[in-house]
């Protein structure tokens, strides 16, 4: 569901307990439920992660389709970010209900990935002002249980380090024309450098402390979060705030130095991760949906 | 700070019971239970052609002459009697209606419930206007089913000390089919917190109230804070709760107890890892089998 | 037909099955928690995710409510991935509509309604890879998960897609043999009962071969409602073992 109903004495017990660092489920501020990622879940996609952050499960596939660069910057190919909040996740999301939550999502995914220092986007050009790859990134939420932001920004690094793309061969025919060949070799292909791609961060403020990946429950007793975008090396990104409340200055700069924390230390298993998935190759048991 | 990232692997059902391969009463939609007519059509079965046919999957219950499909998981069917936990969704005229996980929404009468001022007092046009300060929309209560209506939909009672508003608690979702029927489902747990298991799938974990508290009853809630310790066996009782659920493990006080137990050694939060789960359940329902003989 | 030689000489198709070979099938049921019932299937490679929601409360106007049954409520869409082309919309397509009305027939004719009054059933589908069948996926996936949330239903619902081509019926067809210019039709069956809850054609065909095309149809769709009772059976199971003490 993407919201909780909870009654006054239940957002007492909920405040109390995060007062004393210890959440409904045993966690402290700064855990993060159990993760599972899996990439490579879809075949007719060139990159994909599913991942699942308690009951919140995502699903990313990325497709590379040959387009034409922006006019403003004819030497890098770009992303496109969609999000589809599917009523699979909740009945509330049937028909239209879930397109402006998937705009706000979407909005958010493109500021934070689509610019250079996140991925090397000239490495997408194929030949300047003519064509270059963009990368349609979609995003199907399956399941919600909270922490949106955190969980689809790991399934998207995750589908990006997944993503292989096709090498391009130009030649010129006779009248000065270019002409495209894609490598039919499944192995001749680009990968991409998700070193710097970052990981968002969202920091609940609940009482005076600031708690991250919240359950429904818990954001029901948030007045406002902080989404903060951090990269391996602990550079911010971007930040926003959502949620109906406000946020005071101080508060901003203690979420902003926690979230900095958090994020820097996200990447690291992530990447380890992603690095033994890739070494077992065709040896590792594909679970996909059906664990 | 804590990361735990990984990559998924298949489940393989773990199992210290007898094997279920080949076990006669579980059936599908569509099986012939019976082709004989004396028997009756319970839940989960209809008749076509005179032969008593299942509609659900799930296990064949006999009793006498009825027969009934329960199965493995399904919204609650309320029978009266049963004490359920639920939410208040909306405030109408003279009554609530009240989210227990059935079919349709419950509905809690104004004149099932006890007001303050003893169990004789008249209802009055004035108790229907504040009706919302009694119990409001996200309000949990404990209740009895009082009656079915012809629709399915359940008619709940409060008229009990033990039943009413809740307090402070943590609230898990499980199916219905997990708990197992009791002669109570209030239970004050020795490991020093108490649990209400609502029939319909709703369990209530609580501090033990203390004795003035419960005389004063009704729709007072107390918001002190609960001290660090009492917090610590909830959390740790629920993630056991889900721990059991998952593992598809019947529900009752014993078995909530054992798996508590089972669990000490380990931290609160790491409860809810897969690995974890699966020992802690083990060991459960090694207990259980001990105990039984 | 375009080039393609959809069953060679020797029997065999594209893919190398034989004319009545249904593909394979990978399927899990209660993929989710959160969902009252829900299930997974893969019929080749195509890949559908269903979800159960109710029955309960109807949601929205009341006045949708049937004092007699329940209201069965479908939505079908497709992830934008989930096609060789990205699609633009997951639902709200034209097609998309299509499919959603149908399934809400085809549930219609299964689903024990009349025992909820005044509630409402959600049935979601997802195709999360597609291959060809679409329809028939989606049924026999929404079939799983109608069944996991404990829903009466009369008998299972199995659907198949089947093309004719060279005087032969083939079975469970997959996209390319979709897309060659086959005339293809797809059914959805009760199969104890024998009875046809759906059948849909929109090519040409010979009025003679109608007969045919619809007896292969059922036998395929019985061969389908093995494949899906041996996974609940399973799931049966492995889920009902503990709850005994």
């Amino acid at each position: 569901m993407a919201t909780a109903q909870v009654s006054e004495a239940e957002k007492v017990y909920i405040l109390h307990g995060i007062r004393d660092d210890l959440r409904v489920d045993g966690r402290g501020c700064e855990d993060y439920r159990h993760m599972e990622v899996e990439t490579d879940v879809v075949s007719n996609t060139d990159g994909s992660a599913k991942v699942t952050l308690g009951h919140t499960a995502v699903l990313v596939g990325v497709k590379a389709e040959i387009g034409k660069p922006r006019p403003m910057i004819p030497d890098e190919g770009y992303l496109e970010f969609f999000v589809d909040c599917s009523a699979n996740a909740t009945p509330e999301f049937e028909g239209r209900g879930g397109e402006e939550l998937g705009t706000e999502l979407s909005n958010t995914l493109y500021k934070v990935f689509n610019n250079q220092h996140s991925l090397d986007l000239r490495s997408l050009c194929i030949s300047p002002g003519e064509h270059c790859w963009v990368l349609y990134v979609d995003v199907l939420l399956l399941q919600c249980d909270g922490n949106l932001y955190d969980a689809i920004s790991v399934a998207i690094k995750a589908a990006l380090f997944n993503t292989k793309i096709p090498k391009v061969h130009i030649s010129s025919d006779d009248e000065g024309g270019k002409e495209i060949e894609l490598s039919d070799d499944p192995y001749d292909c680009m990968r991409l450098d998700v070193e710097n791609v970052p990981c968002m961060v969202t920091l609940c403020k609940i009482g005076h402390r600031h708690v991250v990946d919240v359950t429904l429950q818990e954001k029901a007793c948030s007045v406002a979060s902080l989404v903060i975008s951090v990269t391996h090396k602990g550079v911010i990104t971007c930040t926003r705030k959502v949620g109906r409340g406000s946020l005071d200055p101080e508060s901003i700069c203690e979420m902003t130095e926690a979230g900095k924390r958090v994020g820097k230390a996200l990447h690291s298993p992530l990447m380890k991760l992603l690095q033994q998935e890739e070494s077992l190759g065709k040896k590792r048991q594909k679970v996909g949906f059906l664990g | 700070m804590a990361v735990d990232m990984r990559l998924p692997t298949i489940k393989t059902s773990m199992s210290l019971s007898v094997p279920a391969a080949g076990r006669k009463d579980l059936v599908v939609p569509g099986d012939v239970i019976t082709s004989d007519t004396g028997f009756m059509r319970g839940h989960g079965t209809y008749v076509d052609e005179d032969k008593l046919t299942a509609s659900v999957a799930g296990e064949v219950q006999r009793v006498d002459k009825l027969i009934c499909v329960r199965p493995l998981k399904t919204r609650f069917n309320g029978e009266v009697g049963d004490v359920v936990v639920g939410r208040i969704t909306e405030v109408q005229q003279k009554r609530w209606k009240v989210e227990t996980n059935s079919r349709l929404d419950s509905v809690l009468l104004l004149s099932s419930v006890n007001l303050p001022g003893g169990e004789l007092r008249r209802r009055s046009a004035e108790d229907e206007l504040t009706m919302r300060e009694y119990l409001h929309e996200g309000d949990l209560i404990s209740a009895e089913v009082q009656s079915v209506f012809s629709d399915g939909a359940l008619s709940l009672h409060t008229r009990s000390l033990k039943y009413g508003k809740l307090g402070q608690g943590v609230l898990v979702q499980l199916s219905p089919s997990l708990i197992k029927r009791q002669k109570t489902h209030f239970h004050n747990l020795p490991c020093g917190a108490s649990i209400i298991l609502g029939n319909n799938g709703f369990v209530w974990l609580y501090p033990t109230p203390g004795q003035q508290e419960q005389e004063a009853g009704g729709f007072y809630t107390s918001l002190e804070p609960v001290s660090l310790s009492d917090r610590e066996v909830i959390s740790r009782l629920r993630n056991c709760l889900l721990a059991l659920a998952a593992h598809k493990v019947l529900l009752y006080d014993t078995s909530v107890l054992y798996c508590y137990e089972s669990s000490l050694q380990h931290q609160v939060k790491d409860i809810l890892k897969p690995e974890v789960m699966e020992e802690i359940v083990m060991l459960t329902q090694q207990k259980l089998l001990e105990q039984e003989g | 037909m375009a080039g393609l030689e959809l069953l060679t000489d020797q029997g065999y198709r594209l893919d190398g099955r034989k004319a009545s070979e249904l593909r394979k099938f990978q399927a899990r049921m209660g993929v989710f928690a959160q969902a009252d019932g829900s299930a997974y299937l893969e019929q080749g490679n195509t890949k559908a995710l269903a979800v159960v929601y109710g029955p309960h409360e109807i949601r929205g106007s009341r006045s949708r409510a049937l004092h007699d049954r329940a209201v069965i409520n479908c939505q079908y869409s497709m992830a934008t991935f989930s096609t060789a082309e990205r699609k633009r919309r997951p639902h709200g397509d034209r097609k998309s509509t299509e499919m959603s009305l149908h399934l809400k027939q085809t549930f219609e004719a299964a689903v024990m309604t009349q025992l909820f009054p005044r509630s409402q059933i959600d049935i979601y589908v997802k195709i999360l890879q597609s291959d060809g069948g679409n329809y028939s996926v989606c049924v026999n996936a929404a079939t799983l998960a109608v069944i996991d949330a404990g829903i009466p239903m009369r008998d299972y619902v199995c659907a198949c897609t089947v093309g004719f081509v060279d005087e032969t019926p083939l079975a469970d067809l997959c996209y390319a043999e979709e897309s060659g210019g086959v005339s293809s039709l797809a059914l959805a069956l009760l199969p104890r009962g024998g009875q046809i809850a759906l059948v849909q054609m929109d090519a040409r065909l010979h009025q003679d071969h109608l007969e045919t095309l619809i007896e292969a149809a059922m036998t395929a769709c019985k061969g389908v409602s093995k494949v899906l009772d041996e996974v609940v059976r399973q799931h049966l199971q492995e889920a009902s073992v503990h709850s005994r003490e």
